[in-house]
Parts: C-alpha cells; sequence; structure tokens
C-alpha cells in the first residue's frame, strides 16, 4: 500500500507544471464560484479569477511547460467567460440547470457507453490494430441487445447476445486487418456502414410495424440505501445503474491486466514492436485477433447499456458518434483506462449539461447537443498535450 | 538503432517508403484496372443477395431486377420498350439526379485521399453548402437568374471549402486527425441545421411557423430543367456542372502543380517535404478543395430539385457518407468516380419507396441492403490486398527471371 | 575450445521469389569456439542465421543440434532448443524496461497472473553479474546507450537459455571501443561454454575474434578456414571473387571559395536532445570535405538541419553568400543546395511516381516544367529521357514507376537530379548505402567528378573507407561536436580513436 502511495506522490507534477495545473483549477473555479450553491452574482469575480488563471498560466508558459500553460490560459479566459454568462441568466434558471448531483448522476449515464468503448478500443489499439469500427460494434450491441432481451426475456441474455453480435463484428474487421492486411480506417468505415445496414435491416424487419418492445427487460439499478440519504454523493451514487459499476470496474481491471500482468505486457510489446514480439514466440496474429474482439465486445456491452439500461429502446443509428467520441477519449487519455475514462466523463458532463441548458431556449436547445462534439473537436485538435500512441499501430503485420 | 545493412529483399526487413492508403489503392487501380472494382461489385452483390434469400426467403434475382427497372438503367437499353409517359425514362432521369451530388461527393473523398487523407466529412461540408446555397437563393430576391444562381453556388461551394478546410487546418498545424476531426463537424453541421430551419429557429421560414423547413429558393434561382417535367423533378443542368467538375477534378490532379504537389504528399510526405513541398499546406488545401466539391453538391441540389431545407432532410441525407464507398470503389480516379456513383445513383433510386415494388421487396428494406452493400464494398476494396500482393510476387518472381537470365 | 560440434546445418537451400538465397549450405559449429559468417552484403548470411533461428524455414536441407536432428519451425522452437540471436535491429522496445524486455514471453509470476517485477529485475540482476553484462533492470530501453541496448539484446537470449548465440553485424552501431568491449563479452561467453556465430562483412573484426571463418558470396558457401594465417586480402578475394580496388583514383584537390559555412549550429532531435552542439566548418568550391563518426552522434540531425528538414536552436548556414536561419528546404533548394539523402525510398524517391515526375522533384514548379501552375508533363518526360541516358539508368524510362528500379539504379536516379540541378554545393549523406559494388564505383566516381567541376561536397557517411578514400579533409563528429580534423593520409586507427572522443569516453554506459 504505501508503495503504491509513493509512487502516486512520485506521479505528482512539480514546479512549473504543478503551477500549470493549478492555473486550469483556478480556471474552472471561475466558472464554479458563479454557480449554486455558491453562486456568486458580480462579474468582478470571475474576471478576477479568470486572470489569476490566466496568470498562472502565462508563469508555467515562460517556464518551458508550453502546452498546460497554454491551457491554463485559455481555460482561465473560458471560466471568466463561462462565469460572466451566468450572470446574464436569471437565479431560477441556474438552480434549474446546475444541480449538480443530478449533474453528475446524468454525467455518469452518459459517459458509461463512452467508457465501455474506448476501454474496447484501448485494447485494440494497444495491439497494434486501429479501430474506427467502435460505432458499428456498438451500434450491434445497442441492437443485439434489445433482441436478446426480447428473446430471451432477461436483461442478462440481451447483453449475452450484444457481446456476441459485437465480437462477431470485431473479427470481421480482425481478419481484414490482420490476415489480409487491409487499411485499418478503411475496414473500421465499412465496419460502421456494416453495422448500420444490419441494425437498420433487421430493425424494420422484425420491429417495424410495433416498435420495440416497452417492456423489454432493463438491466436493473443497484440501490444503495445506506447511501441514498447522504448530502450531495447520495444522489448521485445511490442509484446507479448496473452496469454503471460494472464500467468502473471494467476500468480498474482493464489498468491491472494492461500494466500488471503478462497478458497486457504481451499486449503493448505486440503494439509496440510486433517483430520483437515475434522473435521471442508471441504470436501477433493471436494476439491482435483476441484484443480485437475483445474491443468488439466491450463496445456492445456499451452499446447494450444505451439500449436496455438507459434509453429502453432501439432506433436507428442510436450510437449518432459515440463510438468516435469514445476514440476520441482514448486518444485524449493517451491510451491508459484512467486517462480515457476521464475523457469519457469529460465528454459525458457535456452531453449531461446538454441535457439541461433547454431551460434556456428551446430553438437552442437543438444546438446544445452539438455540444459533446464540438468539445471532442477541440479535444483532438490537442489542446492538452500530443498523445503518442502505440509505435506500431496501423501497420498491418507481415510474418515471414 | 542504426540501419546499416541494405533495406529491401529477402536480407533485411523491407521498411522502404512508407505506404500510404493513396498509394495502395493506386497500385490497385493499375494492376486491376477495371477488373477488381468489378469483383468488388460482384462479391458484394453476392452477399447481399444471399442476406435477401437467408431473411426473406425471396429470390435475389428478382429483387435485383426490381432494383435495376426502378433504377431506370433499363431505358439504357436498346431492346427496351416505353409506353408514354415512360418510366423507365422518368426513373433514370432520378437516378441522374442523385448521381449528380454522389459523384461530387465521391470527388470530394477522392481527392483527399489523393493527398493520403481520410475525408468522412463530405457530409458535412455537403450540408454546409446545401445551407449556404438555401439562404443565399431564397434571398437577394430579383437579382438577375444567373447572377443569382452564380452567387449562390460560389457561396455554397467557398461554404464548404471552409468547413473543410478547418478539418485540413487542424491536422496541417496541431495534427489532429482528420477522420475524428470531419465526423465530429459532420454531427456539428448536423445540429447547426436543425437548429437553424427548427421551429422558432433564425433561418426558418417566413410563412407557415409550424413546419421546421427554410425559405423555398427564389424562381430565378432555380436551375433550368432540360429532360423531364419540371413540376415532377426533371433533369436539372446542374448535370453539366457535375461532369464540368469531374473534368476539373482530372485537370487539377494530372495537369497542375498543385496536383503534383497533392499526389507527392499524397504517396510520400517525407519526400515530399524533402523536394521542397510544403506538406501542411497541401493538407489544407486538399480538404478545402474537397469541402468544395461537397458544398457544390449541396448547392446543386438545392437550386435543381429540392428547393428548400427541411430539418427531416438533414438527418436522413447520407450522400457525404455514401460518396465514400463511391470514391473508394472508384479507386479516387475521375473515371472510376463517375461509374461508381452511376452504380450508387441506380441502388438509391432502385430502392426508393417509389419505385420499389413492396410485393417484390420492402423498401425501407432495400435502403438498408443498400447500406449494407456499400459496407460490403469498402470493406472488399481492402480484400483487393489480397491480388496487390499476389501482383506483386509475380512481379518479382519476373525480375528474378530477368536477373538470373 | 572442443571438437564437439553443437550445431550443424547441411545443404540448406532457401529461395525467394526470383532469389536463390541460400544454395545448398552447409554450415558447422563446434562447443565454445566463435565461427564468424563472412560476406557482402546479399550474399546470405543473414537468411542462413534466420533459417536456424526458425524465422524462415529452408526449401531444403536439415539442422542438427547436439547430434540430432530437429525441426525448427518458429522464433519459439529454435529458443526451445537453446539457440538465441541478437539481431542487427534490435528487437528491443523502448517505451518498456530493461527487465521487461528481458523477460517479455517468459515472464515470471505471482499467484500465477500477476507479472512479478522484483523477481525479474533480481534475474536480470544475477544473469549480468554472472556474464559481465553491465545493464539496469529499471533504465527505459529509449534511455541507454546503444552499447548497453546490445547487452540486454545479449541478456535476452542467456535469459531463455541459449547455448548458441547468433550475433548480427553486432558491431555496426558500436564504438571502436564499444565494440572492443564486445570482444571481451564474447571471449567470457565462450570461457562458460558458449558457442558464438557471428555475422560480419567487416574484415579486421573477423581475424580479432573468429576461430573460424565460412565465407559466403552469393549464397554459396565458398570455403571455410582457420582464422589463424587468414589475411585481410584473401578474405575479400575469397567474398568478391576477384581483386578489389580498396581505394578510388583521384587527382588532389584544387579548393577555392568557400561556398558552405556552417556557424555554431545547434540542432535538437524528437526527443529534445540536443544532437549537434555547436558544430562550425565550412566546405570550398572543388573540395570533398568527410565527416565521419558513428552513427548517432549527430550527423543525420545536422544534415538535416542543414537541408531545412529541421529547425535548429542556434547558429546560421551561409550558402553562396547568403545567410539562413531556419531555412525551409525550398529555401535552401533555391540557394543551390543539392541534397543526395541517406534513405533515398523513404526521402529522395517517390516510389509510386514516374521516373520524369522523380526527377522534377524539386523543380517542378519552375519554368519549364510549369507555368503559372500549369504542369507540362511532355517537357518532364524529354529532360528525364536525357538525364536518364547521361547516367546509364537501366530498368526503365521516364514513364516507369521507381519502385520498379534496382537500389542502385534509384540511386543513380537521385544522383542525377541532384546534380543536373547545377548546386553550389552538394551534399551526399550515406550515399552508397545498400548498394553493389558496381553502383558504389560509379557513385563514388561521380562525386570526384563533380567536385573537379568545382562544387563544394560534404560527405557524411557511417562507412570509414568511403571517407578515407572520398575526402580532400575529414572532420569526426562526436557526440555532436567537431573534435578532430584530419588530412587524407591518416589512419584508420587514428580516425576510429577520434570517433570514440580520443579517448575521453568512459568504458561503462
Amino acid at each position: 500500500m504505501s508503495r503504491a502511495w509513493e509512487i502516486f506522490l512520485a506521479r505528482l507534477p512539480r514546479g512549473a507544471r504543478a503551477i500549470a495545473w493549478l492555473g486550469i483549477a483556478v480556471g474552472i473555479l471561475a466558472a464554479w464560484l458563479m454557480t449554486p450553491p455558491v453562486m456568486l452574482r458580480s462579474p468582478v469575480v470571475p474576471v478576477l479569477v479568470g486572470a489569476v488563471a490566466v496568470a498562472l498560466g502565462v508563469y508555467a508558459f515562460t517556464r518551458g511547460v508550453r502546452r498546460l500553460g497554454a491551457g491554463a490560459a485559455v481555460f482561465g479566459v473560458l471560466g471568466a467567460g463561462l462565469g460572466l454568462l451566468t450572470t446574464q441568466s436569471g437565479e431560477a434558471n441556474l438552480e434549474g440547470v446546475v444541480v449538480w448531483s443530478a449533474l453528475f448522476a446524468a454525467m455518469l449515464r452518459y459517459a458509461t457507453p463512452l467508457i465501455f468503448a474506448s476501454i474496447g478500443g484501448m485494447f485494440s489499439e494497444r495491439s497494434g490494430v486501429v479501430n474506427i469500427g467502435l460505432e458499428g460494434m456498438m451500434l450491434m450491441g445497442c441492437f443485439f441487445a434489445i433482441w436478446g432481451a426480447d428473446k430471451t426475456g432477461s436483461w442478462l441474455g440481451g447483453i449475452a447476445i450484444a457481446a456476441v453480435a459485437g465480437g462477431l463484428l470485431a473479427l470481421v474487421h480482425a481478419y481484414f486487418a490482420i490476415h489480409l492486411r487491409a487499411d485499418q480506417i478503411v475496414g473500421g468505415t465499412a465496419v460502421n456502414f456494416l453495422a448500420l445496414g444490419i441494425t437498420g435491416y433487421l430493425f424494420i424487419d422484425i420491429y417495424k410495424d410495433t416498435g420495440t418492445p416497452s417492456d423489454i427487460a432493463r438491466i436493473p439499478d443497484v440501490h444503495l440505501s445506506f447511501l441514498k440519504d447522504w448530502y450531495f454523493v447520495g444522489p448521485i451514487v445511490g442509484q446507479l445503474n448496473l452496469l454503471i459499476w460494472v464500467g468502473l470496474a471494467t476500468i480498474l481491471i482493464s489498468w491491472i491486466v494492461m500494466f500488471k500482468t503478462p497478458v497486457g505486457l504481451r499486449i503493448r510489446s505486440v503494439g509496440e514492436h510486433p517483430r520483437a514480439a515475434e522473435t521471442v514466440g508471441i504470436s501477433v496474429y493471436r494476439t491482435r485477433y483476441a484484443a480485437v474482439t475483445l474491443s468488439g465486445v466491450l463496445a456492445a456491452t456499451g452499446g447494450a447499456y444505451l439500449s436496455i439500461g438507459f434509453v429502453g429502446s432501439f432506433n436507428q443509428n442510436m450510437t449518432a458518434g459515440r463510438g468516435f467520441i469514445a476514440l476520441a477519449a482514448l486518444i485524449f487519455g493517451k491510451w491508459r483506462p484512467f486517462g480515457a475514462a476521464a475523457a469519457a466523463i469529460l465528454f459525458g458532463f457535456s452531453s449531461a449539461l446538454a441535457d439541461r441548458l433547454p431551460v434556456y431556449s428551446e430553438s437552442g436547445a437543438v444546438l446544445f447537443r452539438s455540444l459533446p462534439y464540438a468539445l471532442t473537436l477541440i479535444a483532438v485538435a490537442g489542446v492538452i498535450g500530443r498523445s503518442v500512441p502505440p509505435a506500431a499501430i496501423g501497420k498491418p503485420y507481415v510474418k515471414q | 538503432m542504426s540501419d546499416v545493412e541494405p533495406v529491401g529483399g529477402p536480407e533485411g526487413e523491407s521498411d522502404g517508403a512508407p505506404s500510404s492508403a493513396a498509394a495502395r489503392l493506386a497500385v490497385l487501380q493499375r494492376v486491376g484496372g477495371i477488373v477488381t472494382p468489378l469483383i468488388t461489385v460482384v462479391f458484394a452483390f453476392l452477399v447481399g443477395g444471399l442476406v435477401v434469400v437467408a431473411t426473406t426467403g425471396k429470390n435475389p434475382l428478382t429483387t435485383y431486377k426490381a432494383i435495376f427497372d426502378g433504377s431506370g438503367l433499363n431505358w439504357l437499353l436498346p431492346w427496351e420498350t416505353c409506353s408514354d409517359p415512360c418510366t423507365a425514362a422518368l426513373n433514370f432521369q432520378q437516378t441522374l439526379i442523385i448521381w449528380i451530388p454522389l459523384v461530387l461527393a465521391g470527388l470530394a473523398v477522392a481527392f483527399a485521399f489523393r493527398c493520403g487523407l481520410f475525408n468522412i466529412g463530405g457530409q458535412g461540408q455537403y450540408l454546409v453548402g446545401a445551407i449556404v446555397a438555401v439562404w443565399v437563393g431564397s434571398s437577394f430576391q430579383g437579382l438577375t437568374p444567373v447572377l443569382h444562381i452564380l452567387l449562390t453556388i460560389v457561396a455554397a461551394s467557398l461554404s464548404g471549402a471552409l468547413y473543410g478546410g478547418i478539418a485540413g487546418l487542424l491536422k496541417a498545424t496541431v495534427g489532429a486527425h482528420e477522420v475524428i476531426t470531419t465526423i465530429m463537424l459532420n454531427w456539428i453541421a448536423v445540429w447547426v441545421g436543425i437548429f437553424l430551419f427548427g421551429l422558432g429557429g433564425p433561418l426558418q421560414n417566413d410563412t407557415q411557423p409550424w413546419v421546421p423547413v427554410s425559405n423555398d429558393v427564389a424562381e430565378g434561382a432555380k436551375l433550368t430543367v432540360f429532360w423531364g417535367d419540371p413540376i415532377l423533378q426533371g433533369l436539372h443542368a446542374g448535370l453539366f456542372v457535375a461532369m464540368g467538375f469531374l473534368v476539373v477534378f482530372w485537370v487539377m490532379l494530372n495537369r497542375t502543380t498543385l496536383g503534383y504537389e497533392v499526389r507527392a504528399v499524397g504517396f510520400n510526405p517525407e519526400a515530399a517535404r524533402y523536394g521542397g513541398i510544403s506538406v501542411s499546406r497541401n493538407y489544407f488545401l486538399a480538404m478545402a478543395i474537397a469541402g468544395l466539391f461537397a458544398g457544390l453538391a449541396g448547392s446543386l441540389d438545392i437550386l435543381g430539385w429540392q428547393y428548400r431545407l427541411n430539418v427531416n432532410d438533414i438527418q436522413v441525407s447520407q450522400v457525404g457518407f455514401i460518396g465514400i464507398a463511391v470514391a473508394l470503389l472508384g479507386r479516387n480516379t475521375a473515371i472510376g468516380t463517375g461509374l461508381a456513383a452511376m452504380l450508387f445513383a441506380a441502388l438509391v433510386t432502385g430502392t426508393s419507396t417509389r419505385n420499389l415494388d413492396p410485393e417484390i421487396f420492402r423498401p425501407e428494406l432495400a435502403s438498408n441492403l443498400t447500406l449494407l452493400i456499400q459496407g460490403l464494398v469498402v470493406l472488399f476494396v481492402g480484400a483487393d490486398v489480397l491480388i496487390l500482393y499476389l501482383w506483386s510476387l509475380r512481379r518479382k518472381a519476373r525480375l528474378g527471371r530477368a536477373a538470373a537470365g | 575450445m572442443s571438437e564437439r560440434s553443437v550445431l550443424e546445418m547441411r545443404g540448406i537451400v532457401k529461395r525467394f521469389p526470383g532469389i536463390l538465397a541460400n544454395d545448398n549450405v552447409s554450415f558447422d559449429l563446434k562447443q565454445g569456439e566463435v565461427h564468424a559468417l563472412l560476406g557482402e552484403n546479399g550474399a546470405g548470411k543473414s537468411t542462413l542465421m534466420n533459417v536456424l533461428y526458425g524465422l524462415y524455414r529452408p526449401d531444403e536441407g536439415e539442422i542438427r543440434i547436439g547430434g540430432k536432428p530437429v525441426q525448427i519451425g518458429s522464433p519459439r522452437a529454435a529458443i526451445e532448443n537453446g539457440v538465441g540471436m541478437v539481431h542487427q535491429h534490435f528487437m528491443l522496445i523502448p517505451v518498456m524496461t530493461v527487465a521487461e524486455n528481458i523477460v517479455l514471453a517468459n515472464e515470471p509470476r505471482t499467484k500465477g497472473i500477476f507479472l512479478d517485477h522484483a523477481v525479474a529485475e533480481t534475474r536480470v540482476h544475477e544473469l549480468s553479474e554472472r556474464f559481465g553484462l553491465a545493464v539496469g533492470p529499471r533504465d527505459l530501453v529509449a534511455d541507454i546507450t546503444v552499447g548497453m541496448q546490445q547487452r540486454v539484446e545479449i541478456l535476452k537470449a542467456l535469459y531463455r537459455g541459449a547455448d548458441i548465440l547468433i550475433l548480427d553485424e553486432p558491431t555496426a552501431v558500436l564504438t571502436p571501443q564499444e565494440a572492443k568491449e564486445l570482444f571481451e563479452i564474447i571471449r567470457s561467453l565462450t570461457a562458460q561454454g558458449k558457442s558464438i556465430v557471428f555475422i560480419t562483412h567487416k574484415l579486421n573484426e573477423v581475424l580479432e575474434i573468429a576461430d573460424r571463418i565460412t565465407v559466403l558470396r552469393r549464397g554459396v558457401r565458398v570455403e571455410t578456414l582457420a582464422a589463424e594465417g587468414a589475411t585481410e586480402a584473401g578474405l575479400a578475394r575469397l567474398m568478391v571473387g576477384r581483386e578489389v580496388l580498396l581505394r578510388v583514383d583521384k587527382q588532389p584537390a584544387e579548393p577555392g571559395d568557400s561556398l558552405l559555412q556552417v556557424e555554431g549550429l545547434h540542432v535538437v532531435d524528437d526527443r529534445g536532445i540536443e544532437k549537434v552542439r555547436g558544430v562550425s566548418f565550412e566546405v570550398r568550391a572543388g573540395e570533398i570535405l568527410g565527416i565521419a563518426g558513428v552513427d548517432g552522434n549527430g550527423q543525420t540531425e545536422l544534415v538535416d538541419a542543414l537541408t531545412g528538414l529541421r529547425r535548429s536552436e542556434g547558429g546560421h548556414v551561409v550558402v553562396g553568400g547568403k545567410e539562413h536561419r531556419n531555412p525551409t528546404p525550398r529555401e535552401m533548394l533555391d540557394s543551390g543546395q543539392g541534397h543526395i539523402p541517406q534513405d533515398r525510398q523513404r526521402r529522395g524517391l517517390i516510389l509510386d511516381f514516374t521516373l520524369a515526375e522523380n526527377i522534377a522533384l524539386h523543380d517542378y514548379c519552375y519554368p519549364p516544367d510549369s507555368k503559372w501552375g500549369w504542369l507540362y508533363p511532355r517537357r518532364l518526360a524529354t529532360r528525364a529521357a536525357r538525364l536518364l541516358k547521361e547516367f546509364d539508368v537501366r530498368g526503365g524510362g521516364p514513364q516507369t514507376r521507381a519502385s520498379s528500379l534496382s537500389g542502385g539504379n534509384q540511386q543513380k536516379v537521385i544522383v542525377a537530379r541532384e546534380v543536373s540541378r547545377d548546386p553550389r554545393v552538394l551534399i551526399a549523406a550515406q550515399p552508397t548505402r545498400g548498394l553493389d559494388v558496381g553502383a558504389i564505383e560509379f557513385v563514388h566516381r561521380r562525386l570526384i567528378e563533380e567536385r573537379n567541376e568545382g562544387r563544394a561536397i560534404l560527405l557524411v557517411s557511417l562507412e570509414l573507407d568511403e571517407i578515407l578514400s572520398l575526402s580532400d579533409r575529414i572532420l569526426v563528429i562526436y557526440e555532436g561536436e567537431i573534435v578532430a580534423e584530419f588530412a587524407p593520409g591518416v589512419s584508420e586507427e587514428e580516425v576510429g580513436v577520434a570517433m570514440t572522443g580520443g579517448g575521453r569516453r568512459e568504458a561503462a554506459a
């Protein structure tokens, strides 16, 4: 235990980097102070606090920590801007929108499919295979979970069938990418088209006239009665869906597997230097097949949560780009489970916020739906650091 | 880790030049000519047929024949007679109307591909072009038609170019992967469009506040219909614009210094840099030009037959995505894209509710079947790598025989 | 060294499309000996050993280890039979630690599923002590020296219980000092009963370390002989099949004005490490300045900065009287600089372009190739045809794709392009890498010709022979600095000493 603490302390940023992170935190503070429950109303506050953040950022920048420093400055400006915006809005509206506990609960609900998909993507990409098809695999999970739950009468059956469907689609991608050495991005795009076609076709064929059953077996929530009345934490975690907990557990488990077991070491070696792995006797093909299939299973599980855990029904193309947002989260998180999950939670937060913003404007509500995509765009544009992917990613491996 | 031994051949690992998607597709084009795309299509239809049999038990050939007739391609066959009014002619007009945006969307993907970029943002760029076209087209009432049309088309194309240029700029400056950025831009365009024309939106039409649709394009801005009945959506002059831009595409790539640079960067960015070419500038330009093609497609659709933009249209449109399959099937060449666009246009028309007899096959299913075939085509383009591999083996053997003999 | 054979390879035949890489080759290894496998590039040495290590399957022939016939279908099988290989291009994963690299695929575990880092490090430590191979188990491979990386590779093999070690061109990446250390290690290994196959094309090494030598030429075993009594000249004749001209004929130089001046150049590599630390020199018209050094001492970054392919953090370059700070490649091209790059397939050519398009790679944007952005392919083709004939490029015409040509002809195309632009300054980086003897002779002759025409030529090469035979002046680069200057008659030993920092460097890495 103490060793883990040692490592944690050693990993904390020092010096100028710490200042930059502080700047980012202060920037967030500039906006947060203006929201309930604190809800200060003077416009001076966000400007001042934001200025502090910018100053910290500039300081860090001049000390050589360029990306984070710039990020802190950006956060300072954004925080000040957001803070100023909130002063423009009515208190009642603010209190309606910014209910932190509800926001956080919604954030977790939106983030879970992303978490599953991005962790799945991590396994695939760490083994060296780009997986643009996460979207399609998730969509397969969405539909087949409903169909499976319908046919078997249980949500467990739904998840199981969804996982198999996602795994099979992933197997197709794996075959084309590994054995046929096709371009992996083209293959991933094809997989997405296929998933759209298959799920759409089957949906119309089976459910068009009646729609998906409204009494479909849903994944249950986990009621933690002893927590429910705790201030702030209660409403968030007291009644979360089972799969949200599974998702959070998956983050930890995947971290352990990837960095603490021989399995993870071999996967990473295949993704960094497949020739080296082959020369010590690791089968590159088999490892990649396994990793890609796993990514399909995980992404489909995320899709299953989306359909039978969150929404309760299916409509065509219901993933709406989530698979790609998950991929962006993975890149943002530098191909590490905790980083990817953190990014996924951030994107989930933006979706949760976008849900509540329609309080301000009905037609504007639609515009807010683009918030997660815009955020992803900014993230991918590299506001915070350049990610280094596994060295051999995307390059088909040629066995001698 | 140094590299003293010669690279290439059996003695050492062949790292050689980086193999970009553009390079591999180019080899496919040389190697296979028209044969491999044909095989790809046949394969895809085969699998599609299997799906038809497996799920509906119906004869796939009758389904395909019905789709073929529905597309109006039978109008081209000399032995088919035509009663009056000629449905085959009507269908063919429809197919051509769809060919126009598809070929341009395909060129949008193809041009970027030649520069080594995967432009999945054709849909967003198309929408941006359509939005700007409907806005400019419905404003400026009373402008002379020629001027109005020109203004609209130019504005739409430039907007598309700008939209594509965003992704290009991000790639050029911070190296952001264009696949993700363009997909995000797609969705942003969709939501912005829905916002603009939705209930209470700033560009919603002036006359019917309960309908989420734009204003109609001015009469003078509509493109002339030269074949068929304008009331029933005849074929419009945009056809010539599209054909013209097919030529422009070829000329730009093969007869200009810009095209030389784009192709060089697409094949080998490192060597292009060494040659003095600015890689980032070309990334930006390639995406911008790609966006221009897609934006143009949007404007031609609006001015040619849509005349207005409905919130539903925005959500349902798939032009940009089909463009991806078109470009890949057409191997990113001008002629290939033109032909591939014709295939997919026929598929879309042939499977539409208007043209497909529900007794033979349910149209909503059929449109998903099209999606399936699309996906299979894109997937099998990758399978051509096998052919590439076999070809390279044959070539090595030939070289070896020449060296030994 | 005992008389017992630990390894016998009999009648090995290996074919690749169009090439017979191993033609009925037999090879045996006695216990405790160092057996050198000598031959030119492409002779079949690496192929033979890749067969032994299971990376290739032989078309015919058999392998016996310890007297028993074995089937080696994969590296795993080779490892199980006690064969270990240290490849020329290291098979190490830069982002992982030394210990992780060594134990990969044979990891010690706790509770069956967790990786036991502590045990791994201990085992690495034990092995390293036993065989005298100093490494730091927790270091990241990306951060350690090349010499230490090689030791890690050897430990990898020993960790898996290798008794037969194959070393593929091990000294290619080492300084002379590190090479000496390696030979010590080899002697220590053989003293402990290991048997070693030493693949190389360097004659002097062979005589120093080997007990026996097998010479391969064009896939055929020419002879196996004892190292005692062998001579360099004799070995060279066996390798090549004829008398080898080791030096190029040339008249003394008559240098004129200074055409290239480099002042205080500082260059940082992709990882932020300063690779060029204040380099200054000049090259005059009509002379060849050679820069010698072991790979990784900053030559690549220096050439990159001079040609505008990499930014510099300080200093400037003057070409033909014009000063450049952080130029773009186009600027340097336009100011009269030519560049024969060290990697012709990655940089020098666009393999999917035709020869005509490749020859136009720098000048496509100027008349007569183009005007106002409009390209004239026919003019490209005409010029290409002329140049291809002048430089005797075989294998195709202006419309042939560059990928169809052999390495030597590809290099000729590049040389043709660079020289025909009439540059004031010509920078040649590794111009003869991977070329056969005929192509090497051509390039060398051409460089001398251009120098006689009055160009300033900067030659950067890892082959000391090349530098010594072509240069009119020789500089040595070591850890990013110019540490010595020599006149042409200097001996290899003197230059070699300078290449290691003149003995300044410590033995431990």
